[in-house]
This record gives C-alpha cells, structure tokens and sequence, in this order.
C-alpha cells in the first residue's frame, strides 16, 4: 500500500485528535467475527475476522517423545502460512519472514509454563508425550496481524480436545499406550493463562491500539505485547523504527490493560459458543 | 527428526543416559546461583556486567568486522560492501540490512546444526530490527548491507554480545549511522534481576519450575542507542510483571550507556592506528 | 484386497448414501474477502475450497515475461497443512501441488478472454482448507467463480467434475475421498459445459476402453450439473449486490 504525504498528515491529525479515520478512539477495536471447529480433520480450529484480517487455525494431535532437557513437558509447535489469497507478494515463499516472525513470537509467547503448562501434554515422563501442532493460515491481511493471530490460536486452543489415554504398559524398552476409542472421551486444554497479543502503534506522539494498514504505515514504531493474565509473556518491536524508554513503558501500560480486557471478553464469547450450532463457515 | 547419516549415531529405541542421572531440582539450583556473600558463582553482583573485549578487523576479506569477548561469549562479526539486493526487480528507496545470527557447531554444550534453526531464525530477525533504526539506510538506496555474526561460544548473553560487535563492525566498515546501538540482556530468576546471566543462569531464568507460579522469571534483551535516547528493539520472554520490566529498561539503558563509552574508545583507537599510518607513510 | 467392497450397493446407493449419477452437496459463495478482486468459496461434499483473483495488473517480477497479444495467467495451488487428516508438511512447492498449479492454468486459460489484457497479468491463487476428494474440480469451480466476481471476461464457465466406474459396469460421479481409497479408476474432466468442450481430461488407473464414453459422459454431465448450480449461485450473487447498491435507484437518475 503507498500513502501520500497528504494522506499520512491526514492520518496523523486523526490520531492526535482522538477521533481515528473509522471512527474509532486510540483505544478501541475494530469489530471481530469468531467461529470455532470449523475445520473438520482437526482435534480443534477456530477462524477469527478482524474487520478485514482472517485468520484460520487449526490444532492437530500427534504421539510425540519429549525433548532430553525437558522429560517432563509435552511440545507445542507453531505453524505459520501466508495464503497468496492475502496479497499476490506471499506467491511461493514471499510470505516466509512474516511467518517465521509471528511463529516464533508465539513460540515465545507460550514457552513460559505460566502461560502454558505444557506438563498437561505429558504422558510418559521422558518417552511419551502429546505434540500440538497449531497451523495458521493467514486468509487476508487487513492490519493487525498479531493480535488476530493471537486471540484465533486461544479460541482453537480452548475448542481443542485430547483423547483420554486410558492405559500405558511399559515393557522394558517399549511403551504401549491405548487412546480411549469413544468419541466424546476427552478433555479440554486449560487455556486460561494462554497470552493475547496486543500491538501497540505510535503514530505522532500518541499510541493506538489495533492499527488499519494505512495507520501501520504511518507509525514510528510499534510494540508486540504478548500478556498472560496480568504478567507479561513476550515483548518484542516489529516494524523498525525506535522508541524512548518512557514511550515504551507507557505503551507496555496501555498494551496490558488492553489485553486483559480483550482476554476477558474473548473467555466470555467462548464461554457463550453453544455445540449444537450450525457451521456458517465461509458461506455467510 | 533428520538424522545425520555421516555421524555414528547411538542404536535407535535408546534414549540418553541424561534420563537417569540424578538431577538437581530447581530450589537447590537457585541456591547454587549466588555464593555465601551474595554474589554470583563468577565472583559478580547481580546488576554487574561482565569484562568485555572488543576488537576491530579481525576478518580480512570482509569490509568490517569486530570480534567480542564477553567472559566466555566469543562472537565475531563481519560486515561486507553494499551490493546490489538480489532478486529484486523495482527500485527500492531505502537500503537494506541483511543480518544471519548464527552459533557455530561447536558453541554450545550441544552440537549445533550447519543450517539455521529457528532460534537462530529469530535471532537474525532481532538482530536486524535493533541495527536498523540506527543505520542510515538512505545513503545507499536499492543495495543491500550483508551482517554474518557467528558466536564463537555461547556461555550466555550472546544475542546482546551480537547487537553490540555488530555495530563496531558497522562503524569498522564505515557504514553512514546516526547513532551507536549497544545491547544488554537482563534475566529475571524468583523475582531478582540479573544483568548479564551466563549460560547457565540463562538457561534457569527461561525453564521454570512448575510448582511454584508466582514468581517472575525471563529474558530481556534491550538494544540502546544512547545519545538519542532510543530502544531500537526489546525483545523479552518468560513472564514478568510490568514493574521489574520498567526496573530492568533502566538499568539496562544505563548500562548501554557505558558499554558505549567503551566501544568508542575502541573505534576511536582504530581510527587513530590508521591515521598514525598513514603519518608514517 | 481379497474382499473388494462394493462401491455401489445392489439397491443402486453409494457408500455415502448418493445414487451414481448424484453430486455431493454444492455450497457456494462469492465475494468472501474485500481486498482481492475477486474471491470465492466453493464446498464440494466435505472438500473445501478458497479462491482469490488479483489482476489483471501490470506484470509483477520479471517484466520480460509480459506478452504483447495476450495476459499472462499465474495460477497457484496450495493446501493448507491441516487439510488432509494426516498432516502435510508443506503447504505448497511439493510436486503434487505445481502439477496442480499447472492444470489449474491449463483449464483456466482455455475459458479466459487473455486477449482483452496484452502487457498485464492475472493471478489466480487457489487455497484447499478441507480435501475430500474431487479436489482439483473444486479447485476449477472455486477458480471460476472467483474470475466472474473479479469481473474478467469469460468464454463461459468452465466446470470440471471426477467420474469413475463402480462394479466394472456402472459409472458414478463426483467421486469423494473414500471411494478414491477403495480404489476404482478416477476420470477427472475439466470442461466448458456450454460447448461441450473438454479442456483438460485426466485419469488415473485403468478400465477398458469400451467403459470410456459413458464415463466420460457421466463427468461431462457432472459438469453440466455444476455449471447450472454455480450460474445460479452468480446470478443470486449479482443480484444481491445490484439491490444494495441500489441499481434501480441508479437507472431513475439516468432516466431523469
């Protein structure tokens, strides 16, 4: 996208007067549409639309053995795929830098056991343990990639359910476990504590959550802010530019208490998604 | 997993003897993080940073390049000419950086793969995200500026010991900056902030003991140019509440402020070596 | 397989309930993302399918490519990883999925006017979010829907459709992922149904050539079917689009 100067000015007055080119204050978002277990093969999904971002996620469950240093937890891997239906730049491995970058920001954001206790994923200390693979698939971007990734990854994570193992017999070197075959013989992940990302973006001297594309062009810097329940998971700056120690801290303020409140209301819709509702899907 | 047919490997079903050897639990490894007198286990107090060494020109064939000791971090960094940015067919405005973070096989106490994982991978993009803000990337438009860093060995600390070599390697192969970025990690173990953690106190503030999830732990990397006042990136991991992290940008910008001095002196040293050069001549 | 199941009971019903010559449900919709030019989302059965237009537009990349007399079309398959119940790797760039890329483009190009667009380029983009077979005809159908709502002139639609020959005698058609692992040939057609033209015929396994016209009637009947569903589906589609943008109000001022 290619801002004139005269648009960016325009832009730049919007933010200052606090009364954004949509409408909207610094603070608010844009509205969002979510739908869980949407996608069939997989053990949890969810589709989140951010105005005009869409995000696809889907979680899958493989038998997996734990890492040396780590005997005792499960592994969570994250997965990220530019869909050239986005923007004809992601064509072949155009959209690679962007993916790595948000799935290593996940991975980072979910490493701390606080945020995610991955010792639930744990079967077998040492030999057996449950393997998550979370596959986004990114439909089209509209700005603010990383908070719609964030809160679509914990709507399909709290959607996700695991087979009960109902039994393993160790016998001497070989480990034989028995997944439960019953359908509905599963529980739930705990995703109470899984972060919510939040961008914060400094346009001029003020800060705004939930920039458009045309905002994110416009901003001197901005602030990924990963939070899980009150304490901070990951923090990292995206998109060049640098900011003084006080902007930053100010931003860490507003990213923290704009994701708790983005946490709550997200636990709250999940909460209200019924199973028995029909799939709309694409089609609406 | 990829297996490396040309190493021996051990027989397949075993797994390493690591499983069974009696490991510390992570209290009496806590307790085993500072000495009697309260300082760390290198003789340092927590918000000390360890001896550095910086040197120019190490690598010839390269335009730039410094090399960094960092106690036992060793990382050397070389930066080569401008060149045109490959497969790229419009024009761009603005340089470009191209940053590869990478550990030597041999760096840390496991093997290292010759291809990048995907720390490494993130690395590189931290890496280059704190050089850029600080690099006049306008002075050379549509060419590109390629930055290897290669960690010698790794005891800790050594994305921030890259920032830092990296921009002494830049000035070295005068590259047009506005400002020097100096790095500092910070780690954050049972609510105490540690400045410089080595390996292995990195490696206990990033795995936490399950049991108890109250307090903080975490990584923090700050990279700082200090005559403008600016954090070029801030990368952390873990979980910290709001309060040690503001506690941390401070210390950590104050002490960006002294490694600068230090990196100063060191270019300063190189360009009056080649002047009293070409004196001589 | 020493006790072959068959794939059409005696009573004339397929494993999933279907008569032979019957298609899995059809569901379709155009429009489903603002910033490319045209898209589509097309379910076949189980089998899900997302497809994007961009262009035509200056040609990107490697300008020596642009043609004086005709546009250039970029087609790109890609399947998301959690699409299949065994997870795939990659989405894209395996072998399977250029072949893919390259028949897209073959059935594509014989129903795009090209010749209205020298100097510029069309990019078709292709995304399976759910396969359960018949993935390349719900890749064609999707891609077409998707060229009609980008509003790029069309000779006429073209609809592609899977056949096969159930108990060596009876053929079937829109063969889903289960009846493709019970084994049976596959016959995969890509047709402009209005003329009754085949741009793209591809079939796997054998059967007696004898079988082969009424197989390939069945497809070329299956295509037929599909095009009557999606003609309605854009027709709907303009019309919805027509009423919110208030066409009739627009036809007032011009009379006035």
């Amino acid at each position: 996208m290619a801002l004139c100067e005269a648009e960016k000015t325009f832009i730049l007055h919007s933010v200052e007067e606090n009364f954004r080119i949509d409408g909207r204050q610094r603070g608010d978002y844009r509205p969002m549409e979510l739908e869980t277990n949407i996608v069939a093969p997989s053990f949890g999904s969810a589709r989140l639309r951010l105005a005009n971002t869409d995000v696809l996620v889907s979680v899958k469950l493989e038998i997996d053995s734990p890492t040396l240093e780590q005997p005792k937890l499960g592994k969570i891997e994250f997965f990220v795929d530019c869909s050239a239906n986005a923007t004809p730049d992601f064509e072949g491995r155009g959209g690679d830098n962007l993916a790595t970058e948000i799935s290593n920001c996940l991975s980072s954001a979910y490493k701390s056991s606080t945020a995610f206790d991955a010792g639930k994923l744990c079967i077998l200390k040492g030999s057996k343990c449950w393997k998550l693979y979370v596959d986004i698939l990114l439909l089209e971007c509209g700005g603010n990639l990383y908070d719609a990734v964030s809160l679509a990854v914990k709507a399909a994570l709290w959607d996700t359910r695991i087979p009960l193992v109902k039994s393993v017999v160790v016998d001497g070197n070989k480990v034989d476990m028995e997944v439960s075959d019953e359908l509905f013989d599963c529980e739930r992940l705990d995703v109470t504590g899984a972060p919510i990302m939040v961008t914060v973006c400094k346009i001029g001297d003020q800060c705004i959550v939930d920039p458009t594309t045309a905002e994110e062009h416009c901003s001197g810097g901005s602030v990924v802010v990963a939070v899980s329940k009150s304490n901070f998971s990951t923090i990292l700056q995206t998109g060049g530019g640098s900011l003084h120690p006080m902007t930053l801290l100010e931003s860490l303020k507003l990213g923290q208490t704009v994701a708790q409140r983005l946490d709550s209301t997200l636990i709250n819709t999940l909460k209200q998604i019924n199973d028995n509702s029909t799939d709309v899907g694409f089609l609406k | 997993m990829p297996v490396d047919l040309k190493r021996i490997n051990g027989p397949e079903n075993t797994v390493s003897y690591k499983l069974y050897t009696p490991s510390k639990t992570f209290k009496e490894e806590l307790k085993c993080l500072f000495k009697s007198n309260n300082k760390r286990q290198d003789g340092r107090n927590s918000l000390e940073h360890r001896k550095m060494f910086i040197k120019t020109g190490i690598v010839s064939q390269a335009k730039g390049s410094a090399y960094l000791e960092l106690g036992n971090t060793k990382v050397i960094v070389s930066v080569f000419d401008p060149r045109e940015i490959p497969n790229k067919t419009d024009y761009s405005q603005k340089g470009v950086l191209y940053c590869e973070f990478k550990y030597a096989t041999f760096s840390c106490p496991q093997r290292r793969n010759f291809q990048q994982d995907s720390e490494e991978k993130q690395n590189s993009i931290i890496l280059k995200q704190s050089l850029e803000p600080a690099v006049c990337l306008h002075e050379f438009p549509n060419f590109q500026v390629d930055i290897y860093a290669l960690i010698l060995e790794n005891d800790g600390s050594s994305l921030s010991a890259a920032v830092t070599c990296a921009c002494v390697a830049l000035a070295h192969a005068s590259v047009p900056m506005y400002d020097l970025v100096t790095a500092v990690t910070m780690g954050v173990v049972d609510n105490q902030i540690l400045m410089d953690p080595t390996l292995k106190e990195q490696q206990l503030c990033e795995v936490f003991d399950e049991t108890d999830t109250k307090s903080d732990h975490g990584i923090i990397v700050t990279s700082f140019m200090s005559t403008h006042q600016q954090i070029s990136q801030f990368y952390q991991t873990g979980n910290i509440n709001l309060e040690n992290i503001s506690k941390s940008i401070s210390i950590s910008t104050d002490a960006s402020g002294d490694i600068k001095l230090l990196i100063e002196k060191c270019i300063v040293n190189h360009v009056l070596k080649g002047a009293n050069k070409s004196n001589e001549e | 397989m020493s006790k072959k199941k068959e794939l059409v009971s005696k009573i004339g019903l397929r494993l999933d309930g279907r008569r032979a010559d019957e298609l899995r449900r059809v569901r379709c919709k155009m429009g489903v993302f603002s910033q490319p030019d045209g898209s589509a989302y097309i379910e076949q059965g189980l089998t899900k399918v997302l497809a994007a237009v961009y262009g035509p537009h200056q040609v990107r990349g490697n300008r020596s490519k642009a043609q004086h007399d005709s546009a250039i079309v970029n087609c790109q398959f890609s399947m998301a990883v959690f699409s299949t119940s065994e997870r795939k790797k990659r989405p894209r760039g395996d072998r399977k999925s250029s072949e893919m890329s390259i028949h897209l483009r073959q059935a594509l190009l014989a129903a795009i006017k090209v010749e209205l667009y020298p100097w510029s380029q069309i990019d078709i983009y292709v995304e399976v979010l759910h396969a359960d077979g018949g993935v390349y005809p719900a890749c064609v159908n999707a891609a077409t829907l998707a060229l009609i709502d980008a509003g790029i002139p069309l000779k006429e639609y073209v609809c592609a459709c899977s056949a096969s020959l159930a108990n060596n005698d009876i053929p079937m058609v829109d063969i889903s992922h289960q009846e493709e692992m019970l084994g049976g040939p596959t016959l995969t057609i890509a047709a402009l149904p209005m003329s009754e033209k085949i741009v793209l015929m591809e079939m796997s396994q054998r059967f007696h050539i004898d079988h082969l016209p009424k197989v390939m009637a069945k497809a070329l009947k299956g295509c037929k079917d599909i095009k009557v569903i999606l003609d309605e589906a854009v027709r709907s589609h303009v019309e919805d689009v027509g009423c919110s943008t208030g066409w009739s109000n627009t036809s007032q001022k011009i009379k006035v």
